[in-house]
């Protein structure tokens, strides 16, 4: 499926834009202070995000934090209360569904159970009224694209879970759309297939570089397919990043905890290190800002030391939880748990020594930042 | 272990034998004998009832259709066969057709005005039949409320529908209208909203979202519907007997007159195994109907 097909058919599926806004190529979608109430409650709050054409954004977050409403709006299944949705530079707010550029892979797949698996992809194709060859021929190339070539004539309930994550995801991609949306589409299989159909589902997206939006709530296929990351809570966008600084450098507490494993610790700066709740000072090499009174520190349990003996606070092993390749070690650092990952060679011990490579200093929530990292 | 499965298939066996036997019995073989009995054969349970019918085929020996070509060939029943015949087709039309109709607003709106149509929509299913009939009759008669309200308002020539098979049609609607919602209605809240959802996204208006999925999705409730509305206006005897015409009526108040009025037993039992023939002919729809549909959701081995 070349590029300039694929945006052929979404140019002829787009209708009109309903604003005059010269397109931005670079812009595949933005969402412009929208707003949804749903049941007297906020759901979505004045929020806003932009997703460059033939990127891979996730909106990541915990139930309840708007992402699947964001995605109907995006969809137009919801029409915002306020604020814009636009697609290309073109105004598509008001649109309804079937007018919109846009596809979505629902969470159960939503296949039609009484069409086969070549009638579920033809569908919209066919509404299109195009020459039955060409659908033929579009349905059998993006069925080859998502691997599913000899299950052409099956009907949905004959096929498995992930085949038919497949056929959802191919009768979405047929119609060329110009953004590709999925609702946890991977919510439904078990954690083997959804490893692999995940990277199937990137590899495609790549492959024809389409805009999309993948909206789940699993911090790990989020961090692993997504180009950039929306972390949601209480219905707007907590941090917007790629995984790399989502994760490194969470810019909230909520992003700190939602985002990998985080300790977390009341604490004061002091020459040399942190001191945390216990009057216990624990060596840190690398702080993200300085200052007088209590942060809210955060350090990542690679980021801990854990040493036999040596310099460093004394801290006693609580238990170890085998990882693979790494452990991971509950230690009682004073009144503080700390969660460490190790090398699975570290030998067992009852009493070691921990200091911290880095450390993240946040307050009211947010993170504090020296304009250069602050070694102490 | 053969000792075993013997004894928990003997058990089982004895477990269902209440129930089969007693429908064997009270069923079973008064069907039975009533087929024996349209086929000529007077003796044994049919002999009470030979002594006493008239214009009787009975022979000794094998059996005769002769009571079938009496009944079959008679220009009355042939009337009332047609009459049945429209009737039953007309209202099961209707009621499909209504029920749909009613069934998917309940379905794709969600209003004040829906939830009390929902709730009016089943009120017949509260009313007896009897009532319903008479009511029937107090609306459609020749002195009814419509003919009076007709005349004030300068139409003299309003049609008396009372006791005319238009008003057998009417009432079976209004009978059948609630049972149709409610089998309409579930199979539609079945269909789920996400594959309405991906029709329209799929570019399918709200017609073609219609005609597409919901309608092929909803062919066992409608098939259920067409046949048990079918089965039960064909078999229906209390709307026909009393909002009805004298001749030609529907087969079950003709076959009502040929047992008691006309005191000949053995052609009433053929007309009731002709209306037990259509009515089978109805079922093997709904079972086509059901396998064709099972075949297609067999979940893969």
């Amino acid at each position: 499926m070349s590029t300039e097909r694929r945006l052929d058919g979404a140019q002829q599926r787009a209708e009109a834009p309903a604003s005059p806004a010269p397109e931005r190529t670079d812009v595949g979608l933005q969402i412009e202070h929208v707003s949804k109430d749903l049941g007297g409650r906020t759901i979505v709050d004045d929020m806003q995000l932009e997703v460059k054409a033939g990127e891979l954004t996730c909106l990541l977050g915990p139930s309840g934090c708007g992402k699947t409403t964001t995605l109907r709006m995006i969809g137009g299944f919801l029409i915002p209360d306020r604020g814009r949705v636009l697609i290309g530079g073109n105004d598509v707010t008001k649109m309804s569904p079937d007018k919109r550029p846009t596809a979505m892979v629902f969470q159960n797949y939503a296949l039609w159970p009484h069409m086969t698996v070549f009638k579920n992809v033809a569908f919209g194709l066919r509404l299109r009224k195009l020459p039955r060859q060409e659908v033929s021929d579009r349905v059998a190339q993006v069925l080859e694209l998502v691997g599913l070539t000899h299950h052409v004539h099956s009907y949905p309930a004959r096929i498995s879970g992930g085949e038919q994550q497949r056929v959802a995801l191919a009768r979405a991609l047929v119609l060329e759309p110009k953004v590709l949306l999925l609702d946890e589409p991977l919510s439904n299989l078990d954690a083997k297939l959804r490893v692999r159909v995940r990277e199937d589902i990137r590899e495609i997206q790549q492959r024809i570089g389409i805009t999309t939006v993948f909206v789940t709530h699993d911090q790990d296929e989020a961090l692993s397919i997504s180009d950039r990351i929306a972390v949601m809570s209480g219905g707007n966008v907590e941090q917007y990043a790629d995984a790399r600084s989502l994760y490194r450098e969470p810019e909230t507490t909520f992003v700190a905890s939602f985002v990998g494993a985080m300790n977390s610790y009341e604490a004061t700066v002091v020459p040399g290190g942190l001191e945390l709740p216990g009057k216990l000072v624990v060596p840190c090499d690398d702080l993200s800002a300085t200052g007088d009174g209590t942060f809210e520190a955060g350090v990542r349990p690679e980021d801990v030391h854990v040493s036999l003996n040596g310099d460093g606070a004394p801290a006693d092993v609580v238990r170890e939880v085998p990882r693979g390749h790494y452990k991971e070690i509950v230690l009682n650092a004073g009144p503080n748990e700390v969660r460490a990952f190790v090398s699975a060679d570290l030998p067992p011990a009852e009493h070691v020594r921990i200091s911290f490579t880095r450390a993240l200093l946040y307050r009211d929530g947010v993170l504090q930042r020296s304009s250069a990292p602050v070694s102490v | 272990m053969r000792r075993r499965e013997l004894r928990e298939g003997a058990q089982g066996l004895l477990m269902v034998l209440p129930p089969v036997a007693v429908i064997a019995v009270f069923i079973g073989f008064p069907v039975v004998a009533a087929i024996a009995y349209t086929l000529g054969r007077a003796g044994g349970p049919n002999s009470v009832v030979a002594s006493l019918g008239q214009r009787q085929f009975i022979v000794q020996h094998g059996v005769t259709l002769d009571a079938y070509r009496d009944v079959l060939g008679n220009k009355t029943i042939h009337r009332d066969l047609w009459a049945t015949v429209w009737v039953t087709v007309l209202a099961t039309l209707v009621v499909v057709v209504v029920s749909w109709a009613i069934a998917l607003y309940l379905r794709l709106a969600d209003t004040r005005l829906a939830r009390i149509v929902s709730g009016l929509s089943v009120v017949p299913l509260f009313i007896p039949v009897v009532i319903a009939s008479y009511a029937m009759l107090v609306f459609y008669s020749s002195d009814g409320f419509m003919r009076s309200v007709a005349y004030h308002l300068g139409w003299h020539s309003f049609p008396t529908l009372g006791f005319t098979l238009w008003c057998v049609f009417l009432a079976e609607v209004w009978v059948n209208i609630p049972f149709g919602v409610l089998m309409m209605s579930s199979g539609l809240n079945g269909v789920p909203n996400n594959l309405i959802e991906a029709a329209r996204d799929s570019g399918a208006s709200m017609p073609r979202v219609v005609r597409s999925i919901l309608l092929p999705m909803n062919v066992i409730p409608t098939v259920i519907v067409a046949t048990f509305t079918a089965i039960y206006v064909l078999g229906s005897f209390t709307v026909p007997y009393l909002t009805g015409p004298t001749a030609p009526n529907l087969l079950g108040p003709s076959m009502s007159n040929f047992f008691s009025a006309f005191n000949q037993p053995q052609q009433a039992e053929v007309l009731a195994i002709v209306v037990f023939v259509l009515a089978l002919g109805i079922g093997a729809v709904y079972v086509w109907a059901n396998v064709r549909t099972g075949k297609r959701s067999a979940v893969a081995p």
